[in-house]
């Protein structure tokens, strides 16, 4: 019922043949999504696989001239890549949010997290000192922090990893953000507590009828978490499509190998995909996972698969069976 | 915090001890004896052991150091004998009060040249401007402050007449005319420091803007100028108020080839005088003085890092 609202509203982010290089090095290479309103997406794969710059140049930090971009990013129709910094800025922390991975590192240590919850309530929703204070307070309690009046005057060195999150999580949520960003926001936490927080930002996604973008290297939690997955292998997407639908019958040889990365509970069948990923400056010119796939041939190593649709999935494959 | 701050403490009575202890040895290796300049050129032997007698000079050397300490810290810092005007008087109402002015306007020079230079640089790395930024920090540092006080005092004084050469107005009897004399010297002494207030500046924030915190303050839709100034610089005060202490004994010595270039009346001219005259007991003053403020500000110094650093705070 949700789905088909989803498919016929007009998309939120629209990202096409999008490029960024680093020199002469192509980190994102002609990527393609589609994220509709209140639609959450995992981006999955390997460390290195161009995930987490993807986010980055979505929420304008990856920016020219720093890095090279080409083809186009769309949010609500405006297109991003050459917007001016002013006005990305307000979209900024605004409309679309970030949630790092690393929660004590993107914590500014000499500030309390009351001021840095604060701060986008102030600069985009122009509160004063006061209000933004009170607001500090309603988003913590919402984002599961005890005692937050005592709590507003803490610096984040006193608050455990956990806390931290949650402190992250309210902040990149503060301004009731149509997108939201998130970067591997449990990888740095203890198991214990992955759940937890994996849970609080989907019901606050949910209660804000936000959308999502989740950067996740585990297939099997993408899935769970998320409507859509995009699997990334260097710096491109080899398969896009409904997350049950994809984990239960990958339609390219990158994803199956990753589903069965994934230790199962009574299964011998643990079979890891063999080499590694290539270095940027040694890409191969055709298919970029062919040097390590069962099933390359004289084409695959010749010439890039364009992206496929079947069954309402997008695949990048020769030989998709 | 208490058991710290004790600590601290004691640690800075330490040093302060072995300085007076170098103080009290530097008077009794120096050469030439006392007693005899005392006495002038004609004295019986008898005279002379009464007056050494009458000093104490005769007792133990630790009796002697007690005597020496007991009386320094209350003040009793003897008269010298070429200008007969009390020691204590002449350091520390006198001569003190013109180095500290001295060093604070050349570290407030330093600092309003140095961070803004060390900013640009850090923001335009590898550009013009990092390497005018970078000229700057090593030809401030590679100019004897002697040298580049007699540069000035040629140019802006002699030359195009701007500033006063030489002499000193106590800014707090005129301030206008104080400070219109203690501009060469400040930027003398001040230009050493302002080449380390820029590198420090420059690397420190290069590193911070790499945190993440960085890139989490630009997410949340901070415009350029709050990033640098307000997140990332918050930061960087920690290493600069570090080395800015750590580099205080640099600052001291350029203090006293400063004075005795511009003619002022400090602590560094005051021992340079009194070495010229062999007045060993001013000397001695010079030195306690000395080492006092050195200790002094780094307990300061100490202290104001932990203010900054909430990470060292601990709450009560």
């Amino acid at each position: 019922m949700q789905t088909a609202t989803i498919q016929t509203a007009a998309p939120l982010l629209e990202v096409s043949d999008f490029s960024l290089h680093r020199g002469a090095a192509a980190v994102l290479d002609r990527v393609g999504l589609t994220l509709r309103p209140g639609e959450t997406l995992g981006l999955i794969g390997e460390s290195g696989a161009g995930k987490s710059t993807l986010a980055m140049a979505v929420i304008g930090l990856l920016r020219e001239p720093e890095v090279g971009l080409s083809g186009s990013l769309r949010f609500h129709g405006e297109e991003l890549t050459g917007l001016a910094e002013a006005r990305y800025r307000k979209l900024r922390g605004n409309r679309i949010g970030l949630i790092f991975q690393d929660a004590t590192a993107a914590l500014n240590p000499c500030y309390t997290v009351g001021a840095q919850i604060a701060e986008p309530l102030r600069r985009h929703l122009g509160l004063s000192k006061w209000d933004a204070r009170e607001r500090a307070v309603e988003l913590m309690t919402s984002v599961g922090i005890p005692e937050p009046r005592l709590r507003l005057n803490a610096y984040p060195h006193e608050l455990s990893g956990g806390m931290q999150q949650r402190v992250m999580i309210a902040i990149a949520l503060a301004c009731n953000p149509e997108l939201l960003l998130a970067d591997e926001p449990t990888s740095a936490l203890d198991v214990t507590i992955q759940a937890q927080i994996m849970e609080l930002i989907l019901e606050r996604v949910r209660a804000l009828n936000s959308s999502a973008i989740f950067v996740l290297h585990d297939l099997a939690l993408g899935a769970q978490v998320c409507d859509r997955i995009a699997v990334m292998y260097a710096g491109q997407i080899v398969e896009e499509g409904p997350s049950a639908e994809v984990l239960a019958r990958p339609l390219h040889p990158y994803t199956r190998g990753l589903k069965s990365c994934v230790v199962e509970l009574g299964s011998e069948d643990l079979q890891p995909i063999p080499g590694q990923v290539p270095p940027l400056n040694a890409m191969p010119e055709g298919c970029r996972f062919a040097p390590r796939c069962p099933k390359a041939q004289d084409v695959c190593r010749r010439e890039r698969p364009a992206p496929e649709t079947r069954d309402g999935r997008q695949v990048a494959c020769w030989f998709i069976d | 915090m208490l058991g710290s701050a004790a600590a601290k403490l004691g640690q800075t009575l330490l040093v302060l001890l072995i300085v007076s202890v170098a103080s009290f040895a530097f008077l009794k290796l120096a050469p030439g004896d006392p007693v005899s300049i005392m006495l002038g050129s004609d004295f019986s032997q008898g005279a002379y052991d009464q007056l050494v007698h009458d000093l104490g000079l005769d007792r133990p050397m630790a009796v002697q150091y007690w005597h020496w300490l007991a009386a320094f810290v209350k003040g009793d810092w003897g008269t010298s004998y070429i200008t007969s005007q009390d020691i204590f008087e002449l350091a520390v109402m006198q001569a003190l009060p013109v180095t500290l002015t001295l060093a604070a306007l050349s570290l407030l020079v330093a600092l309003v040249i140095g961070i803004p230079a060390g900013v640009l640089a850090a923001l335009h790395r590898n550009s013009w401007v990092d390497v005018a930024a970078t000229a700057l920090a090593i030809g401030g540092n590679a100019f004897p402050s002697f040298y580049l006080g007699i540069i000035l005092i040629w140019v802006f004084g002699v030359g195009l007449g701007w500033f006063p050469t030489l002499g000193f107005v106590a800014p707090w009897e005129d301030f206008w005319q104080g400070l219109w004399h203690l501009v060469l010297p400040a930027i003398t002494l001040g230009a050493w420091y302002v080449g380390l207030i820029a590198r420090i500046t420059r690397s420190s924030l290069l590193e911070v803007l790499g945190q993440p915190y960085i890139q989490a303050a630009r997410a949340r839709g901070e415009p350029g100028w709050r990033v640098v100034w307000v997140h990332g610089m918050r930061n960087v005060l920690m290493p600069l108020v570090t080395v800015i202490g750590l580099q205080l004994g640099g600052m001291l010595r350029g203090a006293v080839m400063t004075e005795v270039v511009f003619a002022l009346p400090g602590l560094g001219m005051m021992v340079t005088t009194a070495v010229l005259n062999r007045e060993y007991i001013v000397v001695q003053a010079g030195i306690m003085l000395t080492g006092l403020l050195f200790v002094v500000v780094n307990l300061a110094v100490d202290q104001t890092y932990q203010f900054l650093d909430p990470r060292l705070r601990r709450r009560t």
